[in-house]
């Protein structure tokens, strides 16, 4: 055991020195910050300073509700517009309003014509692309000129405002557990965790057959051979490889939970909070995923002798990886069919897909259990297998076996 | 032991006895077992058949700990700071940091290595390499070495340093190992050896005893003229031409002086002398006299 940790040590010290390491372990979390911040701090700083709008009222009644609406509206907290002074109607006062947006003095101008009950509005500015801020508008006009039709119909004015509010509406998911609040913003950050589980099982899995084959092209393996056994070899490799990949995935996941946890109030608003039994997901099948992958991985570098072996062949590995990764849309759509609750219990596809019904439903305890108990077998078989195919393959060079020999390796006691 | 590999056997019913404190030579062309016979000492192949004692006690890890193995093939972590890779190789053997740390200095200053302790070891030349993997093979200091192909790839001066070094640790009462397909190259080092091929054990014995048993029976003969009919002479069994002289092989019971009389009569004789033969040239008899000659490889 002893020597096996050493291996081990080895193995973790290397990788964690390594540029390559370092540059995902720094890179990653600047990268997953942008992910998740970039959207909402470039909405927030299109916003940017209130817009300098005017109004004209050619009537005469609607322009003091419709400035007062203008000026009491907020987005993000923030009052949107910094309304001019009411232009009266007159001839001529449109074109001097289009001459003061030309020279820069204003954004637009609201144009007023007629009275409340034949009530029509025009706006005016260099920019008509901004969809929100074209709404906040427009609900402002038509909140004054609905205030002053109800008013002209003998309704009290401070009535008015709590007549014509509109009902909040939430959406709710039931689920087992209990009911949470369904957000757009939670499935992106899903399908962002689910990438990353991903893309860390596929790089670390071929970390560690990049490592046996090293061993085994630079002949260091008699060396170790002659001092360790084997098995402790290949436990060594897959325990110090997968502590250098579980710390390049924590420093990830911490990323995630603090961008969760402060984003908002960074940038303003619409960073999802991450649940914690989501997070512990997250590492619970990047490790059980990691051990199944990195096993596999590690026999198949055992039994090749060469890189370009080694490109040709990584599929056979990777394809149950990706095969999970690309059936996560048929889960997602129907996280409790039978389809997903079957597909995601396939201990090769499980580390995705049953994080991701996790991500987006709240399993049955017995199923997340049933789940990890197939893994933990599953990984047990891979690693006894992989060991032996391990013991033999490790020393032979140049020649790869067929599958006939490989079959009585794994034979072998 | 005994060892086969599919569809031939490596190694048939070998049997070495090394005693210790001895520098013993497993000598014998390529593909005669000699590293197949190692591996199996060191547990990276498993015998077939057969039982392996170290230092008086069944082959198992703690007794292997004790061996400092080269392998012929050698490998080292490319990548991996010399230093710590020397590190790495003790501590995998059982020896803690602070002892292999200790002992570290001495032999990175003894091989001229010092300087190069923080490199990579990609960095170093081909030469260096092959010392840090010795001090890789000698750092957890191990009672028995066993060196496959002790001296290939170095240069003279490296040669010369590793023999010193060899010489050291025989002293310090190691037992050594030293295997190599180039007899002449160890068989200067050794005290006993074993001659292999093929698989079986052609002779073993100390160096004197083997030299003595095969007797002064070799003539060396520099001469100008025509020597052709030397291998036609009685008492003559075989004649080796190497150009500048030739080697005679004499037939038991010959008699030198008959033959010296014969050359000088019909040639200019410029150097006459009467030699033990070399391991070569035992090698090559024993293995002709089984009625297996050698092939054309083997004997090179």
């Amino acid at each position: 055991m002893k020597r096996l940790l050493r291996v081990a040590r080895r193995e973790y010290v290397e990788r964690v020195r390594s540029k390559a390491f370092v540059i995902g372990t720094v890179l990653g979390p600047i990268l997953l910050a942008g992910a998740m911040l970039g959207p909402g701090m470039l909405m927030a700083k299109q916003r940017g300073k209130p817009l300098r709008v005017a109004v004209l009222d050619h009537a005469g009644e609607l322009g003091e509700p419709v400035t007062r609406a203008l000026a009491s509206r907020r987005a993000d907290g923030q009052l949107r517009f910094d309304v001019a002074p009411l232009v009266p109607g007159a001839d001529g006062a449109s074109a001097a309003l289009v001459e003061r947006v030309r020279r820069g003095d204003l954004d637009g101008f609201v144009e007023l014509k007629g009275d409340a009950p034949a009530a029509a509005a025009e706006y005016h500015g260099r920019n008509v692309s901004n969809i929100m801020d074209l709404q906040l508008i427009e609900q402002a006009v038509k909140e004054a000129v609905l205030d002053e039709r109800l008013a002209g119909a003998g309704l009290p004015r401070d009535n008015v405002r709590a007549l014509t509010k509109p009902p909040e509406f939430k959406t709710f998911q039931i689920t087992a557990q209990g009911a949470r609040e369904d957000r757009r913003e939670a499935f992106f950050v899903s399908i962002l965790m689910l990438t990353l589980l991903y893309t860390s099982l596929a790089m670390w899995g071929t970390a560690i057959m990049n490592g046996v084959l090293e061993e085994k092209t630079s002949r260091v393996v008699e060396v170790v051979v002659s001092s360790v056994s084997t098995r402790q070899l290949f436990g060594g490799k897959l325990l110090g490889v997968g502590a250098a990949g579980l710390t390049q995935f924590l420093t990830w996941a911490a990323t995630m939970v603090l961008i969760s946890a402060y984003g908002s109030a960074l940038i303003g608003g619409g960073i999802p909070a991450l649940d914690a039994s989501v997070v512990a997901a997250f590492v619970l099948y990047f490790v059980l995923g990691y051990f199944l992958y990195g096993a596999l991985f590690a026999g198949l570098g055992a039994s090749l002798s060469s890189q370009q072996e080694a490109q040709s062949l990584t599929f056979l590995v990777m394809f149950p990886l990706i095969l999970g990764f690309a059936m996560f849309p048929v889960v997602l759509t129907n996280p409790e069919g039978g389809l997903a609750i079957g597909l995601s219990l396939v201990p090769f596809f499980t580390p995705l897909l049953m994080f991701g019904r996790i991500s987006a439903v709240t399993p049955p305890a017995w199923q997340i259990a049933l789940s990890v108990v197939l893994m933990v077998a599953s990984i047990a078989l891979a690693v006894s297998a992989a060991a032996r195919i391990y013991r033999v393959g490790i020393l032979m060079y140049g020649k790869r076996p067929t599958f006939r020999e490989l079959s009585k390796w794994l034979r072998q006691p | 032991m005994r060892k086969a590999f599919a569809g031939h056997v490596a190694v048939h019913d070998l049997s070495l006895a090394i005693p210790r404190g001895s520098v013993f030579g497993l000598l014998g062309p390529n593909g005669a077992g000699k590293t197949t016979t190692l591996r199996m000492v060191m547990d990276v192949l498993r015998p077939d058949e057969g039982r392996i004692e170290i230092l008086d006690r069944a082959a198992d890890r703690a007794g292997r700990d004790r061996i400092g193995y080269m392998p012929e093939e050698r490998g080292l972590y490319p990548r991996m700071i010399v230093e710590d890779q020397l590190m790495f190789f003790a501590e995998i053997k059982g020896v803690g940091r602070r002892e292999a740390a200790r002992r570290l200095d001495g032999w990175l200053e003894r091989l001229a290595l010092r300087d190069w302790r923080r490199h990579r070891l990609l960095e170093l030349s081909k030469g260096m390499q092959q010392k840090v993997q010795f001090i890789a093979t000698v750092l957890h200091d191990p009672d028995v070495l066993i060196l496959d192909e002790p001296l290939s790839g170095l240069d003279p001066v490296a040669a010369d340093l590793m023999r010193g070094v060899l010489v050291d640790l025989r002293r310090q009462g190691k037992t050594l190992v030293l295997s190599s397909h180039q007899m002449e190259t160890v068989e200067r080092l050794c005290d006993a050896i074993a001659l292999i091929h093929r698989g079986h054990k052609v002779l073993d014995g100390s160096v004197a005893d083997v030299k003595r048993r095969y007797g002064a029976n070799t003539l060396v003969l520099s001469y100008e003229g025509d020597g052709a009919f030397l291998s036609a002479l009685p008492g003559v069994e075989r004649v080796a031409d190497f150009g500048r002289y030739v080697e005679v092989r004499m037939a038991d019971g010959a008699d030198p002086q008959a033959i010296l009389r014969e050359a000088a009569g019909r040639l200019r004789v410029s150097r006459f002398e009467v030699v033990e033969p070399s391991l070569h040239d035992i090698f090559v008899q024993e293995v002709t006299a089984r009625g297996e000659a050698p092939s054309a490889e083997e004997v090179a």
